[in-house]
């Protein structure tokens, strides 16, 4: 037996950590290359979104590496992303390719349990009981993995803006997580999250800035993964604003298990109650966070917000319509931006410089 | 006199305005790129110094468009803008009190709303290029017009046509269905006009706050028939500026000049007769795959990007932002 995962963000590094510590044989898949966009591309149904197609991407290239059993978070209705696991399990298998699926619920509930239980019993088989005994040792190996890794990404967001030489910030950060990735203990990654936090601060700052401060909201995958988004968060930084987001690895899972602490609990809670002067209901996915963070942000004296969204993404098409309306009301400048397969980098960067250098203005004239 | 150059290097086109300290432009080049940006900045480049003295000597140069960098990279230049700040800063400079920009090109559509002198909002097409100058120059092949017969041709038009704007696929299959059930040229035409204007106010300009005066620029400005078009769309006269396609390349001369760079980057308009090229090839030192690009001027690699880890970018590279 031989897990993988797709890619998104950092996730690789948790989820690699999980299968390592509980003696779990795994395949990264290779990083997400324009080979990778090309098979997805090149597989995937007509007018389905970006994420759905990297995703697949990423499957193809595992299982031809010799992967058999594919690990997939699953959602509900009524983003699309509830159903990708189904649709990709057939052209999967149209394509010939002979694999295992374990479907994460999102929520942990009997029609979850009953969705996986043919599969685990096949796997039940396969693993020793060592693996199963150190599987919660796993699991929180993962858990610190993943923390540690946020820890390091929220750093770096605070740190580039105010990066003498441009880029340098993203080289210590990829230099940490890498230390986060090669920790075989938790002593270790504890040691390796430490040096990595210092390594980042040591990156050469002007303390006299004062740069602006930018939101990200939108459809989570296109937040969270720089493949897919082509590195705005990055992008954004190096030009001068601090990016703050509320998608995180950690606020998903704690959200799906219900565990969220008080303040997260609450903030999310702040973003819905917050869209509800704009919609009624809860449109699915992140589309009334988006709007109600936007509307938050505004308030707390954010200067701008940059939504985010796969072409067609039918909860966010919905936010991006309102978000022209809460950006008049107010008075926060929102910039969409849609993602697809074309190579739009540098419409991208075109796009941010200029929504940069329009805050600018916006705040010397204030 | 101190003299400024601004270079912009759009999808189908390459515009060039040399200004002097009183912002007046003294020689200008506009030409189409025919997919080469490179031999078109050179052939630009050629043609500007043919209109100097021979003696003039540059005090700063920028750059703009989708193609900035790879112009800077070719030329030295002490500044590369964004090409919605470049237009912007030259609709400022000129009519102070406009409220909205539009600017239609090669593959680009914008809207920029300008409130007391300021950008406040703006909107660019991104996965889509339907209704730009690119599918007008198409489709104007396609009936052997030139694109300026073919702005005339719409403005007599008497009962245009339906055509479906939304996407230039299913637009050039419209008008070859009404070409073919007897529909006269000219109609057919309005009618293009008409849906490209439509498609571009409902999806580029959507939710924006179109107040006059309104300025038209970028290549498309040109056209008659879409002019005409939208004034009748949103019932009021647009402004043409005197040089609507050298827009761009004006703010960025005018950038430049602010700029005021102690020494210019500039490599001198010798570079017009380098032999310069560009070649790409896929890194294979570890699993990124990037798609590296260098440029060669003169038998030298002067410049290398499209690398994540930055191994190919030897050169110094001027101020981006």
């Amino acid at each position: 037996m031989k897990v993988t995962f797709p890619h998104l963000g950092t996730m690789h590094i948790f989820c690699k950590a999980i299968a390592e510590t509980s003696g779990i044989p795994y395949i990264v898949p290779p990083e997400t290359s324009r080979k990778t966009f090309t098979l997805g591309v090149q597989h995937s149904n007509e007018c389905i979104c970006l994420p759905f197609k990297i995703i697949l991407g990423n499957f193809i290239e595992a299982l031809k590496m010799g992967a058999d059993t594919i690990v997939m978070v699953g959602s509900g209705p009524p983003c699309r992303l509830g159903l990708y696991d189904l649709v990709q399990k057939v052209i999967l298998e149209d394509m010939g390719l002979r694999y295992r699926w374990l479907t994460i619920p999102p929520r942990l509930t009997w029609q979850a349990i009953w969705k996986n239980y043919e599969e685990t019993k096949e796997l039940k088989k396969e693993l020793s009981w060592k693996n199963i005994l150190l599987f919660p040792y796993g699991l929180r190996m993962g858990w610190k993995k993943m923390m540690a890794c946020e820890a390091l990404e929220k750093l770096a967001m605070k740190v580039r803006p105010r990066e003498v030489k441009k880029g340098e910030t993203q080289r210590q950060l990829k230099k940490a997580l890498s230390w986060v990735d090669e920790a075989r203990s938790l002593r270790t990654l504890n040691e390796g999250l430490e040096r990595g936090r210092v390594l980042i601060q040591e990156t050469e700052q002007d303390p006299y800035r004062t740069p602006l401060k930018i939101a990200i909201v939108g459809e989570l995958y296109t937040v969270m993964d720089p493949h897919i988004n082509r590195g705005v968060e990055q992008k954004l930084g190096e030009l001068g604003a601090e990016v703050t987001r509320t998608s995180w690895f950690s606020t998903h899972i704690l959200r799906s298990l219900r565990k969220n602490k008080a303040d997260q609990a609450s903030e999310r809670i702040r973003f819905f109650e917050a869209s509800k002067a704009y919609l009624g209901y809860d449109v699915g996915a992140e589309c009334n966070l988006s709007i109600g963070e936007a509307i938050l942000r505004s308030q707390e004296g954010y200067d701008g917000v940059v939504h985010l969204m796969p072409f067609a993404c039918m909860p966010e098409t919905t936010a991006s319509g309102i978000l022209t309306r809460v950006g008049k009301d107010w008075d926060i400048p929102i910039l969409t931006l849609i993602l697809d397969e074309q190579e739009i980098e540098g419409r991208i960067q075109t796009l941010l410089e200029a929504f940069v250098e329009m805050l600018q203005w916006k705040r010397k004239a204030a | 006199m101190a003299l400024y150059l601004g270079i912009d290097v759009g999808s189908i086109t390459t515009k060039m305005v040399v200004i002097d300290e009183r912002d007046e432009v003294i020689a200008d080049v506009y030409l189409r790129n025919n997919g080469r940006p490179l031999e078109a900045v050179q052939q630009g480049l050629e043609m500007i110094s043919s209109r100097l003295s021979r003696e003039t000597i540059l005090d700063g140069v920028a750059t703009t468009g989708s193609a900035r960098h790879l112009a800077a990279y070719l030329v030295g230049s002490d500044l590369i803008k964004n090409e919605i700040t470049a237009h912007s800063i030259a609709v400022i400079d000129l009519f102070p009190g406009a409220k909205t920009i539009f600017e239609i090109g090669g593959q680009d559509s914008k809207v920029i709303i300008l409130r007391a002198g300021v950008v406040v909002d703006f909107a660019m097409n991104t996965v889509c290029a339907a209704g730009t100058g690119s599918f007008l120059d198409q489709q104007a092949a396609r009936l052997g017009l030139s694109i300026e017969e073919f702005g005339r041709l719409a403005q007599r038009a008497k009962h245009p046509v339906r055509v479906a704007g939304r996407c230039t696929v299913f637009a050039e299959t419209d008008m070859i269905h009404k070409q073919q059930i007897g529909h006269s040229i000219e109609d057919i035409i309005g009618g293009l006009c008409d849906s490209l204007v439509q498609n571009y106010l409902n999806n580029v300009c959507r939710g924006k706050e179109i107040l006059s005066p309104v300025v038209f620029q970028g290549g498309v400005a040109a056209n008659q028939g879409i002019r005409k078009a939208l004034e009748r769309e949103l019932e009021t006269e647009l402004i043409i500026p005197e040089h609507f396609g050298l827009m761009g390349a004006l703010g960025a001369a005018k950038l430049a000049k602010r700029a005021k760079p102690c020494r210019t980057q500039f490599k001198g308009f010798e570079l017009s007769r380098k032999p310069c090229f560009t070649r790409g090839f896929e890194c294979e030192e570890c699993g990124n795959q990037c798609e590296v690009i260098e440029l060669v001027v003169d038998q030298q690699v002067v410049a290398g990007w499209g690398d994540l880890c930055e191994r190919y970018r030897t050169s110094p590279r001027p101020i981006v932002g």
